[in-house]
């Protein structure tokens, strides 16, 4: 398969950094082909411009040249995986401006001929999330998850009926031991492997 | 009250433009002492650096010393008793520019302690006793619905526990506006200042 792993952190030697090398071993062991947008590493942009968002709709968006090798990442693959940190429960703003700015019209969906919104991620056959919460477990759920949810929920509905998802998270990591760590990027490259 | 307003939109002539200018003359009309915040406008930078990280448990002047806008939005929101939100909702929560002032100014010693042996954040807003988002929605409530809210979640849980006990929190939405009529936007405008009335009672 084509996996293209989204990864947004803005020092490239963190944790998260040994969880975007894990997934990519695991996706490479297992034979498929990967490629990689390191938002943080490319100092991605991810406030939206006027001009941009004036052209949001328009038939030939006015997608600015720093966008281009990123749109063709993702009509690319068949499997995003999308590495970060959960900061408010939440995507890095760098993540979630790359949705949207990246996941725009005529890439991520489309606007039917009532305004709707149409699916446009049809060929996406898997949606992965590796991230660290800083909080356990249930008080992540009283939270309500909203990183998982923006994944999972919103732009999920924008890929096929078959397409499937999954989540692999380590919870409470401001008081996980280094054992627990190394285990958990242990169970990252095994799960890329299985994909 | 002292008001601290954060709002959200590329575009000066927009819908969202509009609902902020209402927000303003109706805080206004209302006596509040009011900040405002046009993150686009002022160019605030959402992306938290490597070395904001580095120092995320640090004081917070090591993060604000070289940043003038950074140190003045700390100062507003050490300052205010309420906030409200407001902008498009994109990927059913606030667009980037806005997530990043969550990330970025939400900081340790501000916003949040984490005292040695704690099991989670200890809260820093006791001040903030009213909080309320203004915002668009293009598609449907039910779309939103499922979807889970992620916007919602953020703001009415995630910073909603760092403030004070008793704060109270309120959803001013107008969902479906890609397909609403003139009317229909006409009359969110005009229903506006007493629902932020009734949400900063």
């Amino acid at each position: 398969m084509r996996v293209l792993v989204i990864h947004s952190h803005p020092v490239t030697d963190s944790f998260s950094g040994a969880l975007r090398d894990s997934a990519i071993e695991g996706a490479r062991a297992a034979g498929h082909d990967v490629r990689v947008l390191d938002l943080g590493a490319m100092s991605f942009n991810p406030v939206m411009s006027a001009e941009e968002l004036r052209g949001y709709k328009a038939v030939t968006p006015v997608a600015n040249e720093d966008l281009t090798v990123h749109i063709d990442a993702v009509r690319w693959a068949d499997v995003l995986v999308f590495v970060y940190p959960t900061w408010w429960s939440a995507l890095p703003a760098q993540l979630k401006g790359w949705l949207e700015r990246v996941m725009r019209p005529g890439v991520a969906f489309v606007f039917d001929e009532d305004n709707k919104v149409r699916p446009g991620l049809r060929q996406v056959r898997r949606i992965v999330g590796i991230t660290t919460y800083g909080s356990k477990w249930p008080y992540v759920k009283l939270m309500k998850d909203s990183g998982r949810r923006t994944l999972l929920r919103a732009l999920k509905l924008n890929t096929s009926w078959r397409t499937r998802s999954k989540w692999i998270a380590l919870y409470g990591i401001d008081g996980a031991s280094e054992e627990k760590r190394t285990h958990f990027l242990a169970e990252v490259r095994r799960s890329m492997e299985k994909l | 009250m002292n008001v601290l307003v954060l709002f959200a939109h590329p575009l000066a002539d927009s819908y969202g433009r509009a609902i902020f200018d209402q927000v303003m003359s109706s805080l206004d009309g209302d006596n509040h002492d009011v900040r405002s915040h046009d993150l686009w406008r002022e160019n605030f930078d959402p992306v938290l650096s490597a070395v904001e990280k580095r120092n995320h448990f640090a004081a917070p002047e090591t993060k604000t010393a070289n940043d003038p806008l950074l140190a003045t939005h700390v100062a507003d929101l050490e300052w205010c008793e309420a906030i409200v939100f407001v902008y498009p909702s994109w990927w059913s929560a606030p667009p980037a520019i806005m997530k990043g002032w969550f990330d970025r100014v939400l900081m340790q010693g501000v916003a949040w302690t984490f005292p040695e042996g704690a099991s989670r954040l200890h809260a820093g807003l006791a001040r903030v006793r009213r909080l309320v988002a203004v915002t668009t929605y293009g598609s449907s409530r039910w779309v939103n619905a499922l979807e889970g809210e992620p916007g919602k979640a953020t703001i009415r849980r995630g910073l909603r526990v760092l403030c004070n006990p008793r704060c109270r929190s309120s959803w001013i939405a107008h969902y479906g506006v890609d397909r609403a009529t003139h009317e229909a936007r006409s009359d969110f405008l005009a229903k506006l200042p007493r629902r932020l009335h009734r949400a900063l009672h």
